[in-house]
């Protein structure tokens, strides 16, 4: 029975370390190669931007399995204070699990999500500011850049046309 | 695309221009030239929308029943100051292409048309005014607007009309050509002579930092550059 508790311990931190390599992986690898002051290589950008894909749903069955695990050693481990480590390690894992999905560029820059638009005549711009200027039809549309460049994205519909305008 | 229709969010940064990710499909969008990259749209490519980089006093005057993005209040304190693009010439790049002269953070005007690609440095546009040019083989000219700040580019001809327009402007901003003898305003159109009603065909223009016009435009070349 002892030795069947060790066995079963053994496989659950092995099963535990792994869970949380991976999703280690899956958080650091993406943010350390697309971080905004190193250049990026098209191989290593490919490789994150594959990862940031994946990565939440690999993270969500990572964390799934490490409380699996901690589950199990928790029943082979009759030391109480044996059990913290694990039971930490399978928190950070579903920490993880969590980072994974974050979006830490609209966490930096907020995005505008319901954009709201003003007449020419009513708005209180200087003449010198810079806008993005569109055209469809008859639509005209200036996107002042001060705000674009905050915002970076700006999903529209101008004249029954979806559009992007960025910055 | 795809029948669908896309919301984009900022989602990452390559080289210092950044990644847009739509919602819908998970795919990832590099933002300079609308390329899918990564996802299960990788290598489509959104259609481009013409655009002018204008000031404020310009676009009024000639859309003044246009409409503008408001800005979101709360974050107004942390948006850029109006010279944002200036400022940001002091700014370290992570990439960068030593030819032609020209320092990272130089602002061009880039255009991507007639099967090649060639930029032009801005301040060099604004002091020359009006800059008659070939991309490719096509004629083109770019014109600063009256607010000496704007810029826009067309095709050096006007439809209907054979041989060289031979543009030339006068103090107002508005300018003239010898074939018709008519005068232009800055949207490229005739407002009286011989080509009144008629209107030059516009160029796309890209205003971006030598490094990042570079970076995507491998082939470029330079006016006024070797």
């Amino acid at each position: 029975m002892i030795d069947q508790d060790r066995s079963t311990r053994r496989k659950a931190v092995a099963l535990e370390c792994g869970c949380l390599a991976l999703s280690l992986f899956c958080v650091i690898y993406p943010f350390l190669v697309i971080w905004p002051f190193r250049a990026q290589q098209p191989g290593q950008l490919a490789a994150a931007l594959m990862i940031l894909r994946f990565g939440p749903a690999v993270t969500l069955i990572s964390a799934g399995a490490a409380v699996v695990a901690v589950v199990l050693y928790w029943r082979a481990q009759p030391r109480r204070w044996r059990r913290v480590l694990p039971v930490a390690a399978t928190v950070f894992t579903c920490v993880l699990a969590w980072l994974a999905r974050v979006n830490i560029y609209e966490m930096m820059f907020h995005p505008d999500t319901r954009p709201t638009f003003r007449a020419a005549a009513q708005t209180k711009l200087d003449n010198n500011e810079k806008v993005i200027a569109v055209k469809i039809g008859d639509a005209a549309r200036a996107y002042p850049i001060r705000s674009v460049s905050y915002h970076h994205v700006i999903n529209d519909l101008l004249d029954k046309v979806a559009l992007v305008a960025t910055y | 695309m795809a029948g669908l229709r896309l919301t984009f969010h900022l989602a990452g940064i390559n080289n210092q221009n950044f990644l847009m990710r739509d919602e819908e499909t998970g795919t990832y969008w590099q933002q300079i030239s609308g390329k899918a990259i990564s996802g299960p749209l990788r290598g489509s490519q959104l259609t481009p929308v013409h655009s002018d980089e204008l000031t404020f006093g310009a676009w009024r005057g000639e859309e003044p029943q246009g409409t503008v993005l408001e800005d979101v209040k709360k974050y107004v304190p942390e948006y850029a100051h109006e010279d944002w693009d200036v400022s940001m010439q002091r700014a370290r790049t992570v990439i960068d292409f030593h030819e032609h002269g020209l320092h990272a953070r130089d602002l061009m005007l880039g255009i991507q048309a007639f099967g090649t690609s060639r930029a032009y440095l801005y301040d060099q546009v604004i002091r020359e005014k009006l800059v008659k040019d070939r991309v490719g083989a096509e004629p083109v000219m770019l014109v600063v607007g009256p607010d000496g700040q704007s810029v826009r580019a067309f095709r050096d001809r006007i439809p209907g009309v054979s041989g060289a327009p031979d543009f030339y402007r006068q103090a107002d901003g508005m300018w003239l050509d010898a074939a018709t003898g008519s005068e232009w305003n800055f949207r490229g159109c005739a407002v009286s002579g011989k080509a009144k009603g008629t209107c030059l065909e516009p160029v796309e223009i890209l205003k971006d930092y030598w490094f990042d016009w570079r970076n995507y435009n491998p082939a470029t070349t330079i006016y006024g550059r070797k």
